[in-house]
């Protein structure tokens, strides 16, 4: 996969994951795995991104990280889960897996260039406050969306 | 001292929480800070999702909304905490591999744009907090909230990870606490001060809703225990959350009564600003108890 596959490498390689040292900081700092530790444990997963990158992009586990960035501002090792999971949801993308919510969410933004619908009632209420319209994203934006988008990205998230 | 910058409004700001961004059009008017627009804009593409599909595509749909930035040669003004990250995460990655960059900017020609590293991401705290100046603030405030407990709230996407925002201390967040302190209410401290609400990871279906819930749960009742009147955030995904959480909670017998605000809402209120200029009556949580005490 190119360049993702480059930062993936770089990230698990020369930032040293081989390195971890299993302190479970990551985890200790998580907000996810502290209200569902049955569930979701970052410091196993890191380890499944090292070990299984293939079992790991087939399950649902990949997905619930919360994207809150403690655990890689607390790593002792400087490692970097955050970027390290949404690298490794590229794996499971290209293999047709991304979860239904974010596949939504995510043809929202293909097809408007936002990733919440605007309805009447907004605008009305919005009028009502003296706010201007939420107006569309322009054409032209929604063309260099889909140019830069590309048909492999649009492909994944539509089939 | 003429600040200007084109307005970033997001799509929460926009369609979920117009009320927040209406307390920030007034403030800021009030301020005599300039605001523009451009519809040439679009989501800010967030990592999480986007990137998530394509990680260098991705990284090219956020840096396009840089560039158009770049073109009107204004800092961009991010309401949400999360456009706030997510921008200056595209722009520090950018900036900081240049490799990475020529990737990034041969997809980005593809659309006739390039990300030329002059972009600068601000938001609504980063502006009041370094542009216009705490003290300058000060000076605006005429109708001090002595009476006023409250709890700050600061997420995460606006001071995590340091390296990407560079606005606050990660482990010991204190600037929205010094703007706070400003418009005269009491700060108060609680341990879950610097927690997450799982806004974020709420995307992905039931069990991240559920794990958000039990997690507002404890930022409630820990503000709650430490004597806060509300609480005040960085981030309107934030007060979606912490509004919706306990309207949700109710249904399990535990009635919080806590009203959320942003900061900006508490900055327009200590400015002397009429409460329903600045869309009060919008908030899921009644703001009445609190505005009480304001008039009292």
């Amino acid at each position: 996969m190119g360049p993702a596959k480059r930062l993936l490498d770089k990230l698990l390689d020369e930032e040293k994951l081989g390195y971890c040292q299993n302190c479970g900081m990551c985890t200790a700092s998580c907000p996810m795995a502290r209200v569902i530790p049955d569930t979701y444990n970052p410091r196993l997963l890191l380890q499944r991104a090292h070990l299984d990158l293939e079992g790991l992009a087939e399950g649902e586990e990949l997905w619930l990280c919360s994207w809150c960035y403690r655990c890689t501002e607390r790593c002792p090792q400087s490692i970097q889960p955050t970027e390290i999971f949404l690298l490794t949801r590229n794996f499971a993308s290209e293999r047709g897996n991304i979860p239904r919510n974010p596949r939504m969410i995510i043809r929202n933004i293909i097809r408007m260039g936002r990733s919440m619908p605007v309805d009447e009632f907004t605008n009305e209420l919005r009028e009502d406050y003296g706010l201007p319209p939420v107006e569309g994203v322009s054409e032209k934006a929604l063309d260099e969306q889909r140019k830069i988008m590309g048909e492999e990205f649009m492909r994944r998230v539509e089939e | 001292m003429s600040l200007e910058y084109v307005l970033y409004p997001g799509c929460v700001a926009s369609v979920r929480e117009i009320g927040y961004e209406l307390s920030v059009r007034k403030v800021f008017e009030r301020l005599g800070v300039k605001l523009s627009q451009s519809n040439d804009f679009n989501c800010c593409m967030p990592a999480c999702l986007v990137h998530s599909v394509d990680y260098v595509r991705g990284l090219a749909l956020t840096s396009r909304n840089l560039a158009v930035a770049e073109e009107m040669g204004l800092p961009m003004l991010t309401l949400c905490s999360s456009c706030f990250g997510n921008l200056s995460r595209a722009k520090y990655m950018l900036d900081e591999d240049p490799q990475l960059r020529r990737e990034v900017n041969n997809v980005l020609a593809s659309a006739g744009r390039k990300y030329r590293g002059e972009a600068r991401v601000e938001h609504v705290l980063t502006i009041l907090h370094k542009d216009y100046t705490v003290d300058k603030l000060k000076e605006q405030v005429s109708n001090p909230l002595g009476d006023i407990v409250a709890a700050p709230f600061h997420g995460c996407h606006i001071f995590m990870p340091a390296k990407y925002s560079g606005f606050d201390d990660p482990e010991f967040p204190s600037k929205l606490d010094t703007l706070m302190a400003a418009t005269g209410v009491q700060v108060v401290d609680y341990s879950e001060k610097t927690s997450c609400c799982i806004g974020c990871g709420s995307f992905f279906g039931d069990v991240s809703q559920t794990a958000s819930l039990k997690l507002v749960d404890k930022i409630l009742a820990s503000a709650k225990e430490a004597g806060a009147d509300c609480i005040v955030t960085t981030c309107p995904f934030c007060i979606m959350q912490l509004e919706i959480g306990q309207i949700k909670l109710r249904d399990e017998g535990k009635d919080y009564g806590l009203p959320v605000l942003h900061f900006v809402d508490l900055l327009g209120l200590s400015m002397g600003m009429d409460p329903g200029e600045l869309g009060f009556e919008l908030r899921r949580v009644s703001v009445k108890p609190l505005l009480a005490k304001v008039r009292g």
